[in-house]
């Protein structure tokens, strides 16, 4: 229980209910005879195909290329042949996929890149772009369009987020403890490509153990600090994590570079380590899947393009009817009522709810507790954004901050009265844009 | 093709996040108050007797039913299972000496929960505290009646509380004040019933905390305010300022009327001028005019200016320069 009395606290501290996987060592997850691409896995344009159906592939084959400057490549997970390039159920809604079927033969393709010599920072760059790494932690964000900033832009701070606030994950916190050499490794090249002195490796106080593994590792000279943060949601929002380790706030509407510092999640410096010194591109994530139906809850190293419903069978399915099944985290995950839906490069934990944890209670009126400006993280008044929002006043919303808000849910999440806050801020900021964009 | 999906997807919810939600209601947060108001109740009935438990019972089905009746009436929703209405049908029998009539909660129930609470629009939207608010029409209107009405009972005695004694503009503590420990525990004390034991007031404020229902910031500064300007004009008397905490509604008041939620402010930094504004105002009552009911009038006052307080200091929002201006707002 915690007692405050003046200090502001920054989030909820929901029930963690880690324990259910975080010692359960990283397991390789089946390898199904159907992968499915979705040409849309990260943020930005989807990726052109450059396969036709029918092609062979083989793990590590390109089979779709960015297209622009903010998009990624996508490559074969599984040696097979193209079966076909269509729409099919993705987390974003029907999209276009590139499926895959698989010949099991486990081929693979030469290393995507030749260089083994000593590259240059320009030249690593270029292998991350090309190996298609986006953010892990489910932003999917270009890595190397991270890493270019701005001519103009000074980068003095590299934070390396192991903060995984949901309260089911675990795949980063395992990542850590298991990986932690391949991890600082990859830590290394990423501040070398920055060239920044302050590196911080964030994670929460609950995954202890993380910690000790890596400092094992860290040399004197690195300039790494691993830092343990309170277990408190959304401890792991860039936003937080910015101002909680160098005390810089992102300015409204801007981005980390703005305040000279660069987040990466540990899965994508992961998956840095192995494009530059396995030469592999990015083709498997790890991935928790978890939550009161699951049977078998594990954490699992999976091949991008595998159905979900291959990992509820790995977990040996379930123990009761699950009522949701959130692709992500319960806090900010997304709904997804399809087995068909594949993991992609962003998929770090897949929640199943009961029934009775899935249903909304009735709403009341509200008693004016402040519990929702108390948790909000980017102090809003969430109350106010949701009032002025359900009284058609937009400009009010939108001078209130409306779109300040994070999308973090605590505020719904904690309201006693269960007023669909979050509902009604997630409409006025959609409602601000497209008036916006009519200007 | 993949086909491979054998489990039931049609029974699954489809929703925008959050998937989680707290298991705290409001109703669940006034049965916390209500467990928290018993501590002060049981020493009331130790110190006063077995009437203090009518005078409750009294207060919480005649708030409950004219809550009840005024929906019914008014075709609304019936909110009565939220629990509020018993908080303050509480909170006014406990704010009476028990020599108040049975009447006169029935009056301060019905004011409280008709003007001051329904006609407003019912729970969160009332500008002031409907105990409070009862508390003080009584004490303004009805006094003789509710202070110097002597029950049959033998044992009753309607003593001066001790702040009377202490008289206005006086900077001394007078020979009858009882001593720092019995005004803490509440021996031998007049006035209202839930304001005498001290201690039984603590527990009550240290299970709220706990239970995370309030935090330390109002009731602190609050009491803190009053103790520091007291101290001043004392001279720095140390019995001169504790009589000051420890007599009077300070305590109670503090500790359950500033903390209500929907009277008070929203914004952390207006909950802080909120309490040090309560404290301030106490003060200047108690020195100046010398007559009960300061804490009443206080919070009422402070009650009347939180929606604006809380327009001149809605939080800095993460990444912004400066608060949101209150003049953008309206
Ligand atoms: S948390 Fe809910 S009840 Fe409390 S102030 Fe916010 S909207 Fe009102
Ligand atoms: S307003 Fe937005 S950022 Fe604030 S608590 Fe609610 S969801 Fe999170």
């Amino acid at each position: 229980m915690k007692i405050k009395l003046m200090r502001k606290r920054e989030g909820v501290y929901n029930e963690v209910r880690k324990e259910r996987t975080d010692e359960r060592p990283i397991e390789a997850a089946t390898v199904p005879e159907y992968l499915v691409f979705p040409l849309n896995m990260h943020i930005g344009a989807p990726a052109n195909p450059i396969v036709e159906v029918g092609d062979k592939v083989k793990i590590g084959t390109l089979i779709a290329e960015k297209k622009g400057n903010i998009s990624a490549n996508i490559y074969a997970s599984v040696s097979g042949e193209v079966f076909d390039i269509s729409d099919q159920p993705t987390v974003k809604g029907i999209a276009p996929c590139i499926t895959i079927k698989n010949n099991y033969k486990e081929e693979w393709e030469e290393p995507f890149y030749s260089e083994n010599d000593k590259l240059t920072v320009t030249q690593m760059k270029e292998v991350i772009d090309k190996a298609g790494i986006v953010g892990m932690g489910g932003a999917t964000f270009p890595t190397s369009v991270k890493l270019s900033p701005p001519s103009g832009t000074r980068i003095d701070t590299l934070i390396i987020n192991g903060a995984e606030c949901e309260p089911y994950s675990t795949a980063d916190h395992r990542l850590m403890v298991e990986h932690a050499v391949e991890l600082i490794e990859g830590v290394r090249i990423l501040a070398r490509i920055l060239d920044v002195n302050q590196v911080y490796v964030a994670l929460e106080s609950d995954t202890h153990d993380s910690a000790e593994e890596m400092k094992k590792i860290i040399d004197q000279e690195d300039h790494i600090d691993i830092v343990e943060l309170e277990t408190i949601y959304p401890q792991g929002s860039e936003k937080n994590l910015i101002k909680k380790l160098t005390n810089r706030e992102v300015p409204s509407g801007g981005l980390p570079a703005d305040v000279h510092t660069v987040v990466v999640n540990v899965a994508t410096a992961l998956a840095v380590y192995e494009a530059i010194h396995l030469r592999r591109p990015s083709i498997e994530r790890i991935t928790t899947v978890s939550g009161e139906p699951i049977k078998e809850p594990k954490n699992l190293r999976v091949r991008i393009g595998t159905p979900i419903s291959y990992l509820i069978d790995d977990c040996h399915g379930f123990c009761t009817n699950p009522g949701k099944m959130i692709h992500g985290g319960p806090m900010m995950g997304t709904t997804i009522n399809s087995g068909r839906i594949p993991i992609t490069k962003g998929t770090s934990v897949i929640t199943f709810l009961e029934k009775g944890e899935a249903l909304r209670s009735d709403r009341t009126s509200c008693i004016k507790c402040s519990e929702c400006l108390n948790v909000c993280p980017v102090s809003l008044q969430p109350i106010l954004i949701s009032q002025a929002y359900e009284n058609g006043d937009l400009d009010k919303a939108e001078r209130l901050g409306a779109l300040d808000c994070i999308d973090c849910g605590n505020c719904s999440y904690i309201c006693p009265a269960k007023i669909p806050l979050l509902d009604n801020i997630r409409a006025a900021k959609k409602e601000i844009r497209s008036r916006q964009e009519a200007k | 093709m993949v086909e491979k999906y054998e489990f039931d997807t049609n029974g699954l919810v489809m929703s925008p996040s959050p998937h989680l939600f707290s298991k705290r209601t409001s109703a669940w947060i006034m049965q916390q108050v209500i467990i928290a108001l018993i501590f002060p109740a049981i020493a009331g009935t130790y110190f006063f007797g077995l009437k203090v438990l009518i005078m409750l019972f009294v207060g919480i089905f005649s708030s409950v039913l004219f809550e009840y009746l005024y929906q019914k009436i008014s075709r609304k929703k019936v909110t009565i299972s939220d629990y509020s209405a018993v908080v303050t049908g509480m909170l006014i029998a406990l704010s009476l000496p028990v020599t108040a009539p049975l009447w006169s909660i029935i009056l301060g129930s019905g004011f409280a929960i008709l003007i001051v609470k329904q006609i407003p629009g019912g729970i969160g939207r009332n500008v002031f505290n409907p105990a409070v608010a009862a508390r003080v029409m009584l004490k303004l209107f009805f006094s003789p009646w509710i202070t110097n009405w002597v029950t049959p009972e033998p044992d009753v005695v309607a003593t001066a509380t001790p702040l009377e004694s202490i008289g206005y503009f006086s900077k001394t503590v007078p020979e009858e004040i009882p001593d720092l420990w019995d005004l803490f525990l509440g021996i031998g004390l007049g006035g209202n019933i839930g304001e005498t034991s001290k201690l039984a007031i603590l527990i009550g404020l240290a299970y709220l905390v706990i239970r995370g229902i309030i935090n330390l910031k109002i009731p602190v500064l609050y009491v803190l305010t009053v103790a520091i300007i007291m101290s001043i004009y004392g001279d720095f008397s140390f019995t001169y300022m504790m009589s000051h905490v420890l007599s009077g509604t300070l305590l109670f008041g503090a500790t359950y009327m500033a903390t209500d939620y929907s009277s008070g402010p929203l914004t952390p930094d207006g909950k802080t001028v909120f309490a040090i504004g309560c404290g301030m105002l106490t003060a200047v009552i108690r020195i100046v005019f010398n007559f009960p009911g300061g804490v009443g009038f206080a919070i009422l006052i402070m009650n009347a200016l939180a929606p604006t307080i809380d327009k001149y200091l809605a939080p800095r929002i993460y990444g912004h320069k400066k608060r949101i201006l209150r003049n953008s707002l309206n």
